[in-house]
């Protein structure tokens, strides 16, 4: 992917660079192994380094943040099921953000197992098909006739 | 490349737990049947008993170098075992490390014996004393020219942790200089105490009750008989490397400031870490552990009283972290180096990580940048951290601190403004601090009568073998031919797609119950004696003896 706006890599001595509209984002991930309830986890563009995702966090967000530890995992390589060669995922940057001491952080329950919704849900889906077979049946005794016909 | 044949080395080999042989003679009958006790056979308790065969063994052990040799012989590359340096400190990691050393932290007020017993003594020194340390300070803070420390830098200007830790190191040379000499007279055992400047501490020791890294879980979800305890807390190897600015040692140990068996009332816990130590900001490396407490088995003066060690790390802490956090990372550093002094010394005794220490030891440790200095008297009740004692462990050790005090505001016209003479006062007391024989005490009931290091084996072959494997094993040195490794061609292309069905398996990986960093120590190719050396009555001996504890 051709990326338009580089992020400079600053050396000590260089002049600073302002870029616009940099490729910075940041996704909330829930960590495969059990961590402190203070230390999130999060997948950066390869392109942020430690102080960038730091400025981010808390400007943007307001987030106070301690300590971050990023790591550049390997992207996961599959077999193609026809030819059989190996491709390769792109590679991604892991971040672990340690926020200050007794706050915590839990990641959300996205698909809760709500038994009563789950219910609702199915009741709601009885009514629309009894719906749906009335209609039927008034529909094949009257055929071609649209069905918002009524008097 | 040399083609080294895995599928000639030796396969796991399981072992029987449960040893009956049947009776042979007839005076070995009784009346009544006498039962073997019921063994339970599940893989964890058949796993358990072997482990505890082995601690047993190294508890028979009598010499201390054989001990500490044992504890390496399960792996000839090293053990798995997160690194712990003194500098180093992530955020927040006191009730980790207070987990790890089974410590409890209190404020140095509640010592009794610091407070009553020396305070008059520590008074009366206090006069004669203080004007020649308040002299000290003024010249190396103010006269003493340090220009060669900023001009031969190899790596720039010099940071101020470096600035820090000379102070620090000249300006204890002057105390110690003269503590030493003016307290002598009064308290004879400092005569006799050995000074150890720059020692190599290092110890090893297992604690349990941490979760597996990940890798681990996911292989042991994949084993159907490992499946059930893929996420249970297992054992970790932890190697602690110190590096204080110098020791003092007696022969004879200090005195207990608690009995052992206070140690075990509930007042005293102390926090459980259950994460994996990766999660904190450890990392892990393959070593094989060394439990050295400054000095080699055989030196007389055995125990420690005062260590003293730099605190320029400071400097590199991020402010971030904030202030009660900078306070943590002073008392993490305290007891990790005192744990880490104690542990080897009660190994030097006969003691190890799995066979518990049967009195307690205590150390005296002082972190100072010559302005700034914390006090910490530590005891170790307990070393046995790993498995279920992480849980079932009555005693606990102890650690009694002070926060960081200064020992004057400033230095300003050849003199010293606002001396504090508590600080002084702190220093005097661990120095007057007199360390005594534990009476009726069996000081070393691990080792053997005669034989208690490698020097007292008579058997001359036997004692240089040892004396220089030891030696070997203990230098840290890497070794000449590479560890095994998995090249990443070979993850993609042989173990995560099969694209390579029709080549020889000769990879490790490829072959059955072939577990190369399971190697043994004692599993390498003998030594060849050729037929010129031979001795005149066993030209038959090829291969040169081994004597493996």
């Amino acid at each position: 992917e051709y990326i338009f706006s580089r992020y400079p890599l600053y050396q000590r001595g260089n002049p600073q660079q302002r870029i616009f509209l940099p490729n910075f984002w940041l996704k909330l991930v829930r960590p495969d192994h059990k961590q402190p309830p203070n230390i999130v986890q999060f997948i950066v563009s390869i392109e942020m380094t430690k102080h960038d995702i730091k400025n981010y966090l808390e400007k943007i967000y307001n987030i106070p943040v301690v300590d971050i530890r990023t790591v550049v995992a390997m992207g996961k390589t599959k077999q193609d099921e026809v030819k059989g060669y190996v491709t390769k995922e792109d590679d991604f940057k892991v971040a672990f953000v340690t926020l200050p001491r007794g706050q915590k952080f839990e990641f959300p329950d996205l698909f809760p197992k709500d038994e009563k919704k789950f219910e609702s849900d199915a009741k709601t889906l009885e009514e629309t098909k009894k719906n749906h077979r009335k209609f039927l049946e008034k529909s094949n005794q009257r055929p071609g006739v649209p069905g918002w016909y009524s008097f | 490349m040399g083609r080294f044949r895995w599928h000639h080395c030796r396969t796991t080999i399981r072992r029987s737990t449960i040893r009956i042989k049947p009776l042979k003679y007839e005076q070995e009958y009784t009346d009544t049947p006498q039962y073997p006790p019921i063994l339970d056979i599940s893989y964890k308790a058949r796993k358990q008993r072997m482990e505890n065969q082995w601690h047993e063994k190294i508890k028979s052990i009598k010499t201390v170098e054989e001990k500490l040799f044992e504890i390496n012989m399960p792996r000839y590359y090293g053990w798995r075992s997160i690194m712990l340096r003194e500098g180093s400190i992530p955020y927040d990691s006191l009730p980790f490390v207070q987990h790890v050393t089974r410590t409890h932290l209190r404020e140095f007020k509640d010592l009794a014996p610091y407070s009553t017993n020396l305070e008059e003594d520590a008074n009366k020194l206090l006069g004669q004393v203080k004007p020649r340390i308040e002299e000290a300070l003024i010249f190396e803070f103010k006269y003493r020219s340090r220009k060669h420390e900023y001009l031969h830098n190899e790596g720039g200007p010099i940071t101020a942790e470096k600035l820090d830790n000379i102070m620090g190191t000249s300006i204890l040379q002057q105390v110690n200089r003269i503590l030493l000499g003016n307290l002598s007279k009064k308290v004879p055992h400092l005569v006799k105490c050995q000074v150890e400047t720059d020692p190599r501490i290092e110890s090893f020791w297992s604690v349990g009750g941490m979760n597996p890294p990940t890798f681990l879980r996911k292989h042991k979800e994949n084993v159907p008989w490992l499946k059930d305890e893929a996420g249970e807390p297992i054992d970790r190897w932890f190697q602690y490397l110190g590096s204080p600015i110098f020791h003092l040692r007696h022969e004879l140990p200090l005195p207990a400031v608690v009995q052992m068996n206070e140690s075990e009332s509930s007042e005293f816990d102390v926090p459980f870490f259950s994460y994996d130590p990766k999660v904190i900001g450890f990392h892990d490396d393959r070593r094989l552990g060394t439990n050295i407490p400054g000095f080699w088995p055989g030196d007389p003066c055995e125990f420690g009283l005062l260590s003293f060690h730099h605190r320029g790390h400071m400097h590199q802490r991020l402010l971030q972290y904030g202030e009660e956090d900078r306070a943590d990372a002073l008392h993490v550093q305290a007891i990790l180096a005192s744990f880490g002094w104690l542990l080897p010394q009660a190994c030097y005794q006969g003691f190890s990580t799995f066979n518990d220490v049967t009195y307690p030891l205590v150390t005296q440790t002082v972190i100072t940048n010559g302005k700034l200095w914390s006090f910490y008297v530590y005891q170790l009740n307990t070393t046995l951290l790993h498995g279920e004692h992480t849980s079932n462990n009555p005693r606990h050790n102890l650690c009694w601190g002070t926060p960081e005090l200064k020992l004057f505001e400033a230095i300003e016209d050849g003199k010293v403004i606002g001396f504090n003479d508590d600080v002084l006062k702190y220093l005097l007391k661990f120095y007057l601090n007199t360390p005594k024989v534990r009476e009726g005490v069996e000081m070393k009931p691990y080792l053997g009568d005669v034989e208690k290091h490698i020097a007292d084996i008579t058997e001359d072959k036997r004692r240089e073998w040892l004396e220089a494997e030891f030696k070997h094993m203990y230098s840290t040195r890497p070794r000449h031919v590479l560890p095994y490794e998995i090249y990443q061609w070979e993850r993609i292309y042989k173990i995560r797609h099969k694209t390579r069905p029709l080549e020889a398996r000769r990879r490790p990986f490829e072959l059955k119950n072939v577990h190369p960093f399971m190697r043994r120590y004692d599993e390498h190719v003998p030594k060849y004696i050729p037929k010129k050396f031979r001795e005149p009555g066993k030209f038959r001996q090829k291969f040169e003896d081994t004597y493996y504890p």
